[in-house]
């Protein structure tokens, strides 16, 4: 079986999976999480992965972005090929190339809503772009919280900064694994509306596992697995289509 | 819920090696300690009763003037007692010995020196009774004024032989003898590090200052007498001013001498640093527990929540303390007994003495003492975490990660505080300058106090002073810097506590800083202010000499004076005091006196001049006459001359030389002044100096300049065996860190797995550990330096009196020590570091 999407010929593409296999563990007890899996991943795009418990989504999500090493086959992000790079290599492109939204604990408790922006920025060196930073912060709507730690902020806050942050050092292609697993309807809500503003106003890519069909409504394009294979792919997601596939599907 | 805690504790076992490391540290110093002077006591008694052997009864001086300086403790007695003794009905064999000052000058011209041990010139008795002890190894025994012995340690070390001819140093010029033969101690080869030189009788006497008299009277009994039974006739048949023992209970007295120093002074100094190294590794238990009991608060909840009471609780965190204390204290025990037999080879090796090989003395007391101080330590520092953790409550189980950040309490911490450090710095005071009670361990207690109370309050400071010690390395090394800055302000209790293990480590060792400092600024003061001498001539140790020296140098044309100081103790209505001998005209060319009553000249017809606060305290004034008693010469009622204030080189008392000639026996210098004549070249005098002392091997010259660095040299010598004590201290402390770092990042796995998945390098994080680790470790020494100068300021001020007069900080030292601290921070951070580069990201960043 081959990726979901079919690029045009202008498409670039921010990362692709050829034929990826991940095998945890060994012998009798190994698990085959990703079965030869080719994905592509077109610039400018939101793309959401979805699945149920155990299909592989965020092992799919950990290898592309590099936080995970691969048992066979190839990923590239960009041009670059992942299974190439040493650990030190990986941990360079990760910082520059790559934005990351977690589920949960994304801050580092002891800096301020500003500093945790900017963070990725700072581990690099790298001057800020201030009126980059500037912008998306005013469009996550956290200017006036921007001198609070962590535990003074809310959930729904708390993911908004960890979205500026992925976004802070324009990284060509931004993860989010579940970002929205911890938050209330109106907080994903206001999360997502900034996730599909960036890709539609800003050109940049994303790239999100989620189980929410609320979520993967807000994607270009949503890949299911299941069993660590791709079973399904479906263009302009509603939460409805997404829903019947997924009963279909046996979700 | 026992079984809970021992599974808790095995799940743990790096946790547990790291707390236990402390307390087996601490618990083998203690151990070490007591079978180290154990063991050398049993040497020291084995050794005396094989001396005293074939002795059924001894006599000799009752009086004692006890003083390490002088050696002479008791006065001998006249020959003639010898008969009376004799006379004693059951009296087999009677015999008179002499013991004095004898030391060899070697091959190369240069005296035999030992480590510490006295030079002993001796006499070889004749009757075969009391030989026992001591065997002809070579050779024969002494005979005529020209034959030595020579103990068998000293004969291999300065390569003697039989027939050999040496040069003898004795009261007088070294003489020439002809080595007769080597004697051995049964299987030892010297006296406990004592270099011996054994002449007949007549000879000994004669060359010892002792002509006509003896230091003991040794007898054997006829059979069918009784020590006992012979020494209460001998006792009746003689003056009680002589002391009438069996050889047992002389064996015993003799080695119970050696013993009370070592006891006193060896077991009490290595007890003390035993002592600080337990108390750091408190400090380091506690921090662990604590830590522990914040990282267990879900656990602990859960186990309430299962119907634990919080009695259970309790002793389920004791229990842990105290299975972490038995393990490690049995530990310790062993290595004590490892540190007691290296210390002791050392030791012999340090004072030359070939010790007989006595079994290493394991007593049961060590085995009590250690296993009860581990314990005790370790439950002590466990019960306020342990507390602390009765205080979780059940439904703490059911929260989202409840951070266990304890606020408040900071009023009263700040009220504890500073009660606590108030009551310390009150009784380190009390200690210091009130004359009555024991001084010592009221300074000591007082620093104890000090030290907790410094510790409660440092939490309160522990923000600010990482922040402002973390700035630079924050501006340096830009995020792992920063990171590292606020990880160290984040949990200021725990950074606090940390700190504060080695706070007290930098403390002490600041302290004997300043005070070494000071002392030497001191002693340069007195020399440039007091001493008008060109050159100071002593002994190493300080071993008395020959007043033929300053004879002979006041004779030299380039010299104008040369004064020598006899060191006297004599008895003030029964209590010890100390004087020194003077000629009062050459005395006042070399040393500046400024005298407020009388004059000092005076003293050249006899009489005594007093300090004037002494003299004010006994209300004496120029003309009173003092009774003062003698060990020779009893009670004399001497009369004061002149009155003069302290120069810190007269001491309290100085007799005049014709008084001393008459109420001591040895007459000695223990260092001579000279002053150069005017006009005299610097190279000329010292010349002349030079010249005269040629003869006499044993005695150093030193100008001005050279006895200050000497001085120097032989205080930083000290302070190096103290800072050598102190490193373990300091190294328990930074254990303390590296347990503290390794909790923190076994808490922070999801930060740090956080900051490697967006980007972090491991190096930029091990990085980060590094410096929190020095923000901490400088945090301590700033801790410890501000108590250290504290102490030392406080000490050098109370001992004013004593000749401290200057306040000295050692401002390249004290900083060495911080950046040591730092540097030792950054040893702390390799392992800690190294476990946070491997953090497993995935595991970090995925919700369970």
């Amino acid at each position: 079986m081959t990726s979901g999407v079919v690029p045009s010929d202008t498409e670039t593409l921010a990362a692709r999976a050829i034929e990826v296999t991940k095998v945890y563990g060994q012998g009798q007890t190994a698990v085959r999480a990703l079965d030869n899996v080719s994905v592509e991943l077109p610039s400018g795009r939101f793309t959401a992965i979805m699945g149920p418990s155990g299909s592989g989504k965020s092992t799919l999500m950990h290898c592309l972005a590099g936080l995970d090493r691969i048992t066979s086959g190839r990923i590239f992000i960009g041009e670059v090929e992942l299974n190439t790079l040493s650990e030190r290599e990986l941990t360079l492109l990760r910082r520059d190339k790559v934005g990351f939204v977690f589920q949960a604990f994304n801050l580092l408790p002891t800096l301020t809503a500003a500093e945790n922006v900017e963070l990725p920025l700072a581990i690099a060196g790298r001057k800020p772009d201030r009126s980059w930073v500037d912008r998306v912060i005013d469009a996550v709507g956290l200017r006036d919280r921007l001198g609070h730690k962590p535990a003074e902020l809310s959930g729904g806050q708390q993911q908004r900064v960890a979205a500026a942050r992925a976004l802070a050092s324009k990284p060509a292609i931004v993860f989010a694994d579940e970002p929205t697993g911890n938050l209330d309807s109106a907080a994903s809500a206001e999360l997502l509306g900034f996730m599909r503003r960036s890709v539609d106003e800003y050109d940049q890519t994303i790239v999100m596992v989620t189980h929410d069909p609320n979520a993967a409504a807000y994607a270009d394009h949503v890949l299911f697995l299941a069993d660590g294979r791709i079973v399904d792919e479906m263009a302009n997601p509603t939460a409805e289509k997404v829903l019947d596939l997924m009963k279909k599907l046996g979700g | 819920m026992w079984n809970a805690t021992l599974k808790g504790l095995l799940a743990h076992k790096l946790r547990l090696a790291a707390t236990a490391l402390a307390i087996v540290l601490g618990v083998s110093f203690v151990a070490g300690t007591y079978v180290l002077t154990d063991t050398i006591t049993a040497t020291f008694d084995q050794l005396f009763k094989q001396v005293t052997e074939g002795v059924d009864v001894a006599v000799r001086s009752q009086e004692t003037f006890g003083s390490l300086q002088t050696g002479e403790t008791r006065d001998p007695m006249p020959a003639s007692l010898l008969d009376k003794v004799k006379a004693v009905d059951g009296v087999k064999v009677a015999e008179g010995s002499v013991t004095g000052f004898a030391q060899f000058i070697g091959k190369d011209g240069k005296p035999v020196t030992t480590g510490g041990a006295p030079t002993l010139g001796v006499s070889i008795g004749s009757a075969s009774e009391f030989t026992a002890g001591s065997t002809i190894r070579s050779g024969r025994r002494p005979s005529g004024p020209n034959e030595v012995v020579v103990d068998a340690k000293t004969a291999e070390d300065a390569g003697f032989r039989v027939g050999d001819r040496v040069k003898v140093l004795l009261q007088g010029p070294a003489q020439t003898f002809t080595i007769s033969g080597i004697i051995g101690f049964g299987e030892a080869d010297n006296l406990g590090g004592a270099t011996l030189a054994g002449f007949d009788l007549p000879t000994a006497q004669k060359v010892l200052n002792r002509e006509g008299r003896f230091d003991e009277i040794d007898v054997a009994a006829q059979d069918g007498v009784s020590p006992e039974q012979l020494r209460d006739r001998i006792r009746a048949a003689v003056d009680p001013r002589y002391e009438v023992l069996t050889g047992t209970e002389l064996a015993e007295s003799s080695a119970a001498e050696i013993n009370d120093t070592i006891g006193r002074f060896l077991s009490t100094a290595l007890l003390a640093f035993a002592f600080v190294a337990l108390l750091v590794g408190g400090f380091l238990i506690f921090n662990t527990f604590t830590i522990i009991i914040a990282q267990r608060t879900r656990e602990l909840a859960l186990l309430r929540c299962l119907g634990a009471s919080r009695r259970q609780v309790l002793g389920s965190v004791l229990l842990e303390s105290v299975v972490v204390a038995v393990v490690a204290s049995l530990i310790g025990l062993g290595l004590g007994v490892l540190i007691a037999i290296g210390l002791r080879a050392l030791l012999s090796g340090f004072l030359g003495a070939d010790l007989p090989s006595t079994a290493t003395q394991f007593e049961l007391r060590t085995v009590v003492v250690s296993l009860l101080v581990g314990l005790v330590v370790t439950v002590l520092a466990a019960l306020l975490p342990a507390l602390k953790a009765t205080r979780v409550p059940p439904v703490a189980a059911l929260q989202p990660e409840t951070a266990f950040a304890p606020t408040g309490f900071r009023k009263r911490r700040i009220v504890i505080g500073v009660l606590i450090t108030a009551a310390g710095v009150a009784l380190l005071l009390a200690g210091l300058f009130r004359s009555e009670g024991n001084r010592l361990m009221n300074v000591a207690a007082g620093a104890l106090v000090v030290f907790f109370g410094v510790a409660i309050l440092s939490p309160l400071i522990a923000r600010p002073l990482a922040r402002a010690i973390g700035w630079p390395f924050a501006k340096a090394f830009r995020l792992p810097g920063s990171l590292a800055r606020q990880n160290a302000m984040r949990n200021p209790r725990r950074t606090a506590s940390t700190a504060a293990a080695l706070m007290i480590g930098l403390a002490l060792v600041a302290f004997v800083s300043v005070f070494a400092a000071s002392i030497k600024a001191s002693t340069s003061k007195i020399l440039d202010e007091s001493v008008s001498a060109d050159y100071i001539l002593s002994t190493d140790n300080f071993q008395p000499f020959t007043p033929e020296v300053a004879k002979r140098l006041t004779e030299q044309p380039e010299l104008d004076a040369a004064a020598g100081i006899r060191l006297g103790v004599w008895k003030l209505n029964g209590a010890n005091k100390q004087l020194y001998g003077v000629d009062p005209i050459a005395y006042e060319q070399v040393v500046r006196t400024e005298v407020t009553a009388g004059r000092l000249a005076d003293l050249a017809g006899g009489g005594l001049a007093v300090k004037d606060t002494v003299a004010r305290a006994n209300g004496w004034t120029v003309g009173e006459t003092v009774p003062m008693e003698f060990p020779r010469t009893g009670v004399q009622q001497v009369p004061v001359r002149a009155i003069y204030k302290d120069n810190s080189i007269n001491g309290d008392y100085l007799l005049s030389l014709a008084d001393y000639q008459g109420d001591y026996t040895d007459q000695q210098d223990f260092q001579v002044y000279v002053k150069a004549a005017p006009g005299v070249a610097p190279a000329a005098s010292r010349a002349a100096v030079d010249r005269v002392t040629a003869a006499f091997p044993n005695i150093t010259v030193r100008d001005q300049a050279e006895y200050k660095a000497e001085n120097a040299r032989q205080i930083d010598q000290l302070i190096n065996l103290f800072y050598s004590l102190l490193g373990l201290a300091v190294l328990i402390a930074l254990f303390g860190i590296v347990n503290t770092l390794a909790l923190s990042i076994f808490e922070r796995v999801r930060e740090l797995g956080l900051l490697r998945a967006v980007g972090a390098t491991r190096r930029q994080l091990r990085s980060m550990i590094r410096w929190e680790a020095v923000i901490i470790a400088v945090l301590g020494a700033v801790l410890g330096l501000a108590v250290g100068l504290f102490f030392g300021w406080t000490v050098v001020r109370a001992l004013r009196s004593q000749g401290i007069t200057e306040f000295t900080l050692p401002v390249g030292q004290l900083v060495g020590f911080v950046l040591a601290a730092g540097v030792a921070g950054i040893l702390a951070a390799i392992l800690p570091g190294r476990r946070a580069a491997k953090v497993d990201m995935l595991r970090a960043i995925t919700t369970e």
